[in-house]
């Protein structure tokens, strides 16, 4: 009995292996075929806007309400953790550092993993079990460079743009926090402690770089699961499931390879 | 003229087309005629490459489709229009937008010609301009069937591909689709190739037919040719078809 279970463990484990990295491989080739369509963004200028429209004005309130509070929390755990032998403006250049470079990226990321990668998947996924890709290329039209590449471009540009203003928002509040709500620390002391050891890539590193590749990997990852949808509303409901779930295991990956790589 | 030889399609196990030989001839409404599970829609997406052969050759006057490349194929399918069984209109775009996307990506009209063009067609099937700035989910079935032929028209395709086109609807509005097969046929001189398992679709709009029985073509000639018996073989009954 126990041979036979662990037998069935050890093929599950086979075949979920194999299925990952299979899937890893289609979105690597999906992420290449979108590279070779991307001439064709002007074609299909429209599509873009809308989805410039769909990963910026609409992602913009709850971006605001996380960043609002991840400056609010780190500043209040920070605080909470202060001791003797760490000045106020090293607590503050910490804080600083972290938000930017790690907490409002991957946070931000990871909710809007949540929000648009499944709804990219679920509207794809819609499109694919009622026909309407297939129509797509009955009127000559690439679905890759019609519904992959906009929005592929669309996170690449926006997630950066949404980043920097959640970052601003994070630092505002934590200053507001420290030093407008209580007298934690003066406003001098946080602009020094701000400054402290500043470097200008890291600012890039956190802005730029990080949500310009996880913006790529949602949206690549939601439209490679919309795309695949088979079935009914049971298919759309797993793509989009899986597109959130793959996604967010790519960017915390992802995360930790840049940090490493980059800084 | 369309030829198709020796064409095979599997999913997995399961052998869904065997070896299909079949002649289309232009100007000509070939009606392809079976019960569900035959390999219909199989079949008539695999004529437009939605479904790639397994084995086989699908020549359009004398061009194997399945040697072009996908580039080749992209243009080619400018004289290719395609009525699914679900009428396939684009979600996200309202009915003015469905019917002028492929002129607005393929053809360089002026804003004026392409107006001309989207009431054309909207007349053709016999809907009002009203129904231009409504959604796809904001018509009936046979509202968006209409809208899915009059999107077909607008291409003025050599050949035009039906699968299914009256399943769903009631008999008015089937009615309203054949006779909408036919004004096209003699509007555009298309060639149209209609899947379906309605016998009096196949009745109103075929001059040519084909029954199409476990993934192969058992029968091809004109509709005068079909016996009842034929039909009640093809679709395992007795007693039911009076032609």
């Amino acid at each position: 009995m126990a041979k036979i279970l662990s037998d069935k463990f050890f093929e599950q484990l086979g075949e979920r292996t194999i299925s990952f990295f299979t899937t890893v491989y289609d979105i690597a080739v999906l992420f290449i075929q979108s590279i070779k369509a991307l001439p064709s963004l002007w074609f299909y200028r429209r599509q873009f806007l809308e989805q410039i429209y769909a990963f910026s004005v609409k992602t913009l309130p709850i971006a605001a309400v996380i960043a609002v509070f991840i400056g609010l929390g780190a500043t209040v755990q920070s605080t909470y953790q202060s001791s003797e032998l760490l000045t106020r403006a090293i607590l503050v250049n910490v804080i600083f550092k972290t938000t930017i470079l790690e907490l409002c990226p991957i946070i931000l990321s990871l909710v809007l993993a949540g929000k648009l990668g499944a709804s990219l998947a679920a509207e794809i996924g819609s499109m694919k079990i009622s026909e309407q890709i297939e129509a797509l290329e009955t009127m000559s039209l690439d679905p890759v460079g019609f519904l992959v590449v906009p929005r592929i471009v669309a996170g690449l540009l926006m997630l950066p743009v949404i980043t920097i203003f959640a970052n601003a928002l994070a630092i505002f509040s934590s200053f507001f926090v420290s030093a407008v709500a209580t007298d934690w620390i003066s406003a001098q002391e946080f602009g020094s402690g701000m400054q402290m050891d500043f470097k200008a890539f890291e600012l890039y590193f956190g802005n730029l770089i990080k949500p310009a590749v996880y913006g790529v990997l949602i949206a690549l990852v939601g439209s490679y699961f919309g795309l695949r949808t088979t079935g009914g509303a049971k298919g759309v409901g797993t793509a989009s499931t899986n597109a959130v779930v793959v996604s967010a295991v790519f960017i915390v990956i992802f995360d930790y390879y840049l940090g490493k790589l980059l800084l | 003229m369309i030829t198709v030889r020796g064409v095979h399609k599997s999913f997995e196990e399961k052998e869904v087309l065997t070896g299909i030989d079949l002649d289309i001839p232009d100007n000509n409404n070939l009606v392809i005629l079976g019960p569900s599970g035959q390999g219909k829609t199989v079949f008539i997406k695999t004529l437009v490459r939605l479904i790639e052969p397994d084995a086989g050759s699908i020549a359009y006057d004398g061009d194997d489709i399945l040697k072009m490349s996908r580039k080749e194929w992209q243009a080619y399918q400018n004289h290719i229009a395609f009525v699914f069984q679900n009428s396939a209109l684009f979600d996200f775009l309202d009915v003015r937008e469905n019917l002028s996307l492929f002129l607005r990506m393929h053809k360089r009209l002026s804003p004026f010609q392409m107006y001309n063009e989207v009431s054309r067609a909207i007349n053709f099937v016999g809907l009002g301009e009203d129904v231009l700035d409504k959604f796809p989910e904001e018509l009936s079935g046979g509202m968006r069937k209409r809208v899915a032929i009059a999107r077909a028209m607008i291409k003025r395709p050599k050949y035009i591909f039906y699968d299914e086109p009256t399943t769903g609807l009631d008999q008015n509005n089937a009615e309203k689709v054949s006779e909408l097969i036919l004004m096209l046929k003699n509007e555009i001189a298309a060639t149209s190739i209609i899947v379906t398992h309605d016998i009096k679709l196949m009745r109103d709009v075929a001059d040519r037919v084909a029954l199409l029985r476990e993934g192969n073509i058992s029968f091809t000639g004109t509709k005068e040719e079909i016996s009842a018996e034929t039909l009640e073989f093809l679709y395992e009954t007795r007693g039911e078809y009076d032609l």
